[in-house]
């Protein structure tokens, strides 16, 4: 039997992977960036001003949570993102699968929603402060803004890749079309929806912080937009990192949900 | 009198748009417990056919009756085998089968279960019972749309190419089986196929179609030559092969008739 050099196993072009190697693969790298990271300040390849050491950074976050009750601004912001969210869902979920059921309802929706699609939510940030000045509303308003109008489309596709033959062998059976629905189409696009609301929440932290940096008084991202203003880059740094393990640790949770709801898969 | 025919296509045409798909009016009749073999080319129109019989499409002109009475919207009398997607994912093997029955009220729950693990047991998935769709093989997953199908109590199985998609050794496998289960439970099948040999075998009577728009070219009575009785000696015999190459034959001096 010949034995392929061990190296050269994991180069293997569109190959196969075992779990244990994915996530040394992703350790190292890690690691990797970090140890970057630790060095050039280090070695004095960037000042500290621009770039303090991960230690640095983490002192500072220490100090931002026991003093400057950080935990309460990054509550404020989860909260903050999580309504949004569920605003989007809420209105989304049916609004796309309803322009999927009904050709007249897609051919009216879809060049609205395709319009607003592209409007970059930055520029609607004035708007919506004259609309709704700096209170929640404005950063719920922006984060829905940017979130619902992709996941509309999303949904909508999600629904229309549900199988016609799954419809029929309903109707078949006996099922009404909305008992094909509720019975069959919400569960064969179940783990498509999971996942599309798994990136929407995503997008909700990008807006979250062009909402917080014009117009708030709280939250990560007005720490992080204030902490620049006196050049305190290892604060700035702490803030972004917090925001990044909140980011992966939803995101973990959730892929970890739908494994389970989706065993069958 | 005349007795009512059990299912019958009167005059039907079929139009999509500007496409016929069912140019001539189409007449056929049925009998109760027959099994039908549509056989032609792909785009003949034999799937729309079968499917209008259950009710998924409708006729752009003419009648499909079934004892007489013009068939509505699909309903369970008439169930449908898909090639592909036939049997839902996120369902065990016993959940799909128990969902053809979902929409009953006729029947207890504890009915209900009894007749499903009848049907699991009868086409040979027992011990894959509690299985996902996504755990057993293809040829499996057509049992389990074929069980649905008769736990929901349907009379007619509207079946479109079920075996299309599997290799031939399971193919031949699943022939025999539902030959069997149909004699058994006397069901009337519209089986959809361009496979001569999977007609020859299975069908009672095979319907050849020429291509577009959907002409009748022959109505063959296979029983009469192969009895009612089909298993692997079946295919086996000279009578089998020799009906096959005849049909085969026709359908080659047909096309060359049309192709000159």
């Amino acid at each position: 039997m010949a034995t392929t050099p061990s190296l050269a196993r994991l180069f293997v072009f569109r190959g196969q992977l075992s779990r244990k190697i994915k996530f040394f693969a992703g350790l190292l790298t890690a690691l990797a960036a970090i140890g970057i990271w630790a060095a050039a300040p280090m070695l004095g390849w960037i000042e500290p001003i621009f770039l303090p050491s991960p230690w640095a950074v983490l002192q500072a976050l220490w100090i931002m949570v026991t003093q400057n009750g950080l935990l309460t601004d990054a509550g404020i912001s989860i909260a903050r993102v999580w309504a949004a969210f569920l605003l989007s869902a809420i209105m989304a979920v049916p609004l796309g699968i309803l322009m999927s059921s009904y050709r007249i309802i897609g051919a009216a929706f879809e060049p609205l929603i395709d319009f607003v699609r592209y409007l970059p939510v930055p520029a609607l940030v004035p708007l919506a402060i004259i609309w709704f000045g700096i209170g929640e509303e404005t950063k719920i308003f922006l984060l829905w803004l940017g979130t619902f109008f992709q996941l509309v489309l999303l949904v909508a596709e999600d629904m229309k890749r549900v199988p016609q033959e799954y419809f029929e062998t309903a109707y078949t059976i006996g099922a009404r079309p909305y008992q094909a629905l509720t019975s069959v189409a919400l569960r064969a696009m179940a783990p498509s929806l999971v996942d599309n609301l798994r990136i929407t929440l995503g997008w909700c932290w990008t807006y979250l912080i062009i909402a917080e940096i014009v117009a708030a008084s709280n939250g990560l991202g007005f720490v992080i937009w204030t902490a620049r203003r006196y050049m305190a880059t290892d604060q700035v740094m702490a803030g972004v990192l917090v925001i990044g393990l909140i980011g992966l640790l939803s995101d973990q949770a959730l892929r970890a949900l739908h494994r389970f709801m989706f065993r069958y898969l | 009198m005349q007795p009512v025919p059990y299912l019958q296509f009167a005059s039907v045409t079929k139009k999509f748009g500007e496409l016929a798909v069912v140019e001539q009016p189409f007449n056929l009749i049925i009998p109760r417990g027959q099994f039908v073999a549509f056989l032609g080319p792909s785009g003949c129109g034999k799937t729309t056919l079968m499917r209008m019989a259950g009710g998924l499409d409708t006729p752009s002109t003419g009648n499909i009756l079934l004892e007489g009475a013009p068939v509505g919207p699909p309903d369970r009398r008439r169930g449908m085998v898909f090639q592909s997607y036939s049997s839902f994912p996120w369902l065990t093997v016993e959940q799909n089968v128990l969902f053809g029955m979902k929409y009953r009220r006729d029947i207890l729950q504890s009915q209900k279960r009894e007749r499903a693990a009848h049907y699991v047991r009868l086409v040979g998935l027992a011990e894959f019972a509690k299985s996902f769709p996504n755990r057993i093989s293809g040829g499996m997953r057509q049992r389990v749309a074929i069980a649905r199908t008769l736990a929901a109590g349907s009379e007619i199985l509207l079946m479109d190419e079920p075996f299309g998609a599997l290799d031939a050794q399971l193919r031949e496998e699943l022939q025999v089986e539902l030959r069997r289960i149909q004699s058994e439970d006397r069901k009337t099948i519209i089986f959809v196929t361009h496979d001569v040999e999977e007609a020859v075998f299975l069908a009672d009577r095979i319907i050849v179609f020429s291509p577009r728009p959907a002409l009748i070219r022959a109505d063959i009575d296979v029983t009469a030559v192969l009895g009612a009785k089909r298993d692997l000696a079946t295919r086996d015999s000279a009578e089998f092969f020799k009906f096959r190459t005849s049909i085969l034959h026709m359908l080659r001096a047909a096309h060359a008739k049309e192709s000159a």
